[in-house]
């Protein structure tokens, strides 16, 4: 072969991989990203309440080891010493144990309120109710020694606006089951 | 003879350039410093998850406080400052817990830790839709009361959050050294 | 190998005179003379600035007393209460008064850490403001069984500001560092006079 052949041999081979490694790019680039991205997406989800399960009224679903279902959502009037225009909401679960490592399934229990504009409440300080000895909160039943079979009554107290009792509507979240949380029906819907 | 100066001055440009970069580049401390959310006394400062709206400064030389049933009458070697203000929630309850005066020439007072038997001061529970007031209580220089501005934010370490940064205003200065308006006693118990 | 002994030797020399010179730089900024021991003695009755705080002492005494300034003292004990007028100089409000002050080993237990209070209103380690002068009260709790003494001393000591430090690149007062040691006498009791005006 003359020099030139072999010099012309080279060139079209040279063309032809650097048009292989450019379009490779396209392949790499966004590879690189998703694996430098992966830990921070993992903690997103890992974090954060982002696709709602619904349950419809009266049933039950089960969610971090056990059965959980919304017994009652309702407002306690008449008291006083309230912020303007706010109502006291009450939401009672009924929970049914199957996995009594609570302390695991149960870390991060965060029960809120959702309005139709996707306002959160999270349960209240400000007001706080006399209850029966068998009502607890989430936090509480945690650490409660519960075992399997057992059924636990939990309560959560919130205040919220009059205008957004209309379309509250109780939720779940536990850390073992995020993104996904329990977004609870009433008998209306 | 061209091609090699036409380098050099390449070469010049670029390395001024990179230096440009190296100079301009804003510290780690800016990059994940609060992002500021301005206004003036008496406007609604929006947050990302907070909105606050300061409705007053008033200035005392002594506070009446109620501890534990008792009257207790804090004094100052400076003046008190108590800025009125509501606080509301945009899309979920949330704490604001930290609010500090900066003066004039940069002193950042925080608030004062001798009243935490008291009710109305941060850290404050907000829920969306039920505003709420609180009362930020400062002991401050008579002379860093002018052109002040107040910080709130919800975190102690703001990095990457909403951090309402409120001017104050101009306060005019008496001849006895203490803002004009400042009352000898403001009795906490008042309503707000 | 001789034909390049010239050529070896003035490598070897070179070499040598750069470590040379190096070792003699070294010596020259202090790197081979004993460290200095001795710390300066201060003045009791000055103000004594240390970066962070301007200090002016201002009276000592022992007390046996159930409380001192709030703070609940052990029963049956006694405690050394020093008075002392502290101004924040930096630009924000803090509390950084924890170790500015140590007391000598022969009065107090080293593990031993005072309380602090505001003597206005007998608030427990409140931050102090820029600018603001206050009289703050540190309490050491004295062993069992010990008698008060004539009087005691005191390390000083300072930290330096960093505009950025090595971490965050925030600024921050870092590097504690002993300034000097000063002797108070130590009064009869909390009606004693102030030393200083």
């Amino acid at each position: 072969m003359t020099a030139e052949a072999l010099d012309q041999d080279n060139r079209a081979g040279e063309r032809k991989w650097r048009r292989r490694s450019l379009w490779s790019l396209m392949l790499l680039v966004p590879l690189a990203l998703a694996v430098e991205a992966y830990d921070s997406v993992k903690t997103l989800l890992g974090n954060n309440d982002l696709f709602p399960r619904r349950v419809a009224w009266g049933k039950s679903e089960h969610f971090g080891g056990s059965d959980w279902k919304l017994t009652d959502l309702r407002g306690a009037f008449g008291m006083s010493n309230l912020p303007p225009d706010s109502v006291p909401v009450l939401a009672d679960f009924q929970v049914k144990i199957g996995n009594p490592d609570l302390q695991n399934l149960w870390l991060g229990c965060k029960i809120t309120l959702i309005d139709k504009d996707g306002r959160r409440w999270s349960p209240t300080s400000i007001v706080s109710l006399k209850t029966t000895d068998n009502v607890q909160t989430c936090i509480s039943a945690i650490f409660s020694g519960a075992k399997s079979g057992d059924t636990l009554n939990l309560r959560e107290t919130f205040l919220v606006p009059k205008e957004a009792t209309k379309s509250i509507r109780p939720a779940v979240g536990v850390a073992s089951e995020r993104p996904h949380f329990l977004l609870f029906q009433l008998e209306k819907d | 003879m061209i091609r090699r100066s036409a380098n050099i001055i390449l070469l010049l440009v670029v390395v001024a350039f990179c230096y440009g970069l190296q100079v301009s580049k804003p510290h780690y401390g800016d990059l994940i410093g609060p992002i500021p959310a301005r206004g003036k006394l008496g406007d609604t400062v929006v947050g990302r998850a907070f909105e606050v709206h300061a409705e007053k400064v008033e200035f005392a030389r002594n506070l009446k406080v109620d501890q534990f049933g008792q009257g207790k009458v804090l004094t100052t070697g400076g003046v008190w400052a108590v800025v009125t203000v509501e606080f509301a929630a945009r899309a979920q309850s949330t704490v604001i817990s930290v609010a500090s005066w900066r003066g004039p020439t940069g002193l950042t007072y925080d608030q004062t830790e001798r009243l935490s038997f008291m009710n109305g001061l941060l850290p404050v529970a907000i829920d969306p839709g039920l505003p709420r007031k609180a009362r930020l209580i400062f002991e401050l220089r008579p002379d860093e009361a002018n052109n002040a501005t107040l910080l709130v934010s919800e975190k102690l370490v703001a990095a990457l959050d909403s951090q309402a940064e409120i001017s104050l205003g101009p306060v005019p200065i008496a001849a006895d050294g203490l803002p004009v308006g400042t009352i000898e006693m403001l009795d906490m118990a008042q309503p707000m | 190998m001789l034909e390049n002994a010239g050529s070896r030797l003035k490598a070897w020399t070179v070499a040598g005179v750069g470590t040379a010179a190096a070792v003699a730089v070294a010596g020259v900024l202090g790197a081979f003379e004993a460290r200095h021991e001795s710390l300066p003695a201060l003045a009791p009755t000055s103000r004594i600035e240390t970066g962070e705080w301007l200090l002016r002492p201002l009276k000592a005494y022992v007390t046996a007393e159930k409380y001192a300034y709030g703070t609940l003292l052990k029963p049956g004990g006694k405690a050394l209460v020093l008075e002392l007028e502290m101004t924040n100089r930096t630009a924000k409000s803090t509390k950084d008064y924890f170790d500015v002050l140590q007391a000598s080993r022969k009065i107090v237990d080293p593990a031993t850490k005072p309380f602090i209070a505001l003597t206005r209103d007998s608030t427990m380690s409140p931050e102090l403001h820029p600018g603001m002068p206050e009289r703050m009260a540190y309490i050491w709790q004295l062993p069992d069984g010990a008698t008060a003494p004539a009087s005691f001393d005191l390390t000083v000591i300072r930290k330096t500001y960093k505009a950025r430090d090595n971490l965050y690149g925030l600024p921050g007062w870092f590097n504690p560092t002993p300034i000097g040691t000063m002797t108070i006498p130590v009064g009869a009791g909390p009606d004693s006079a102030d030393i200083q005006p």
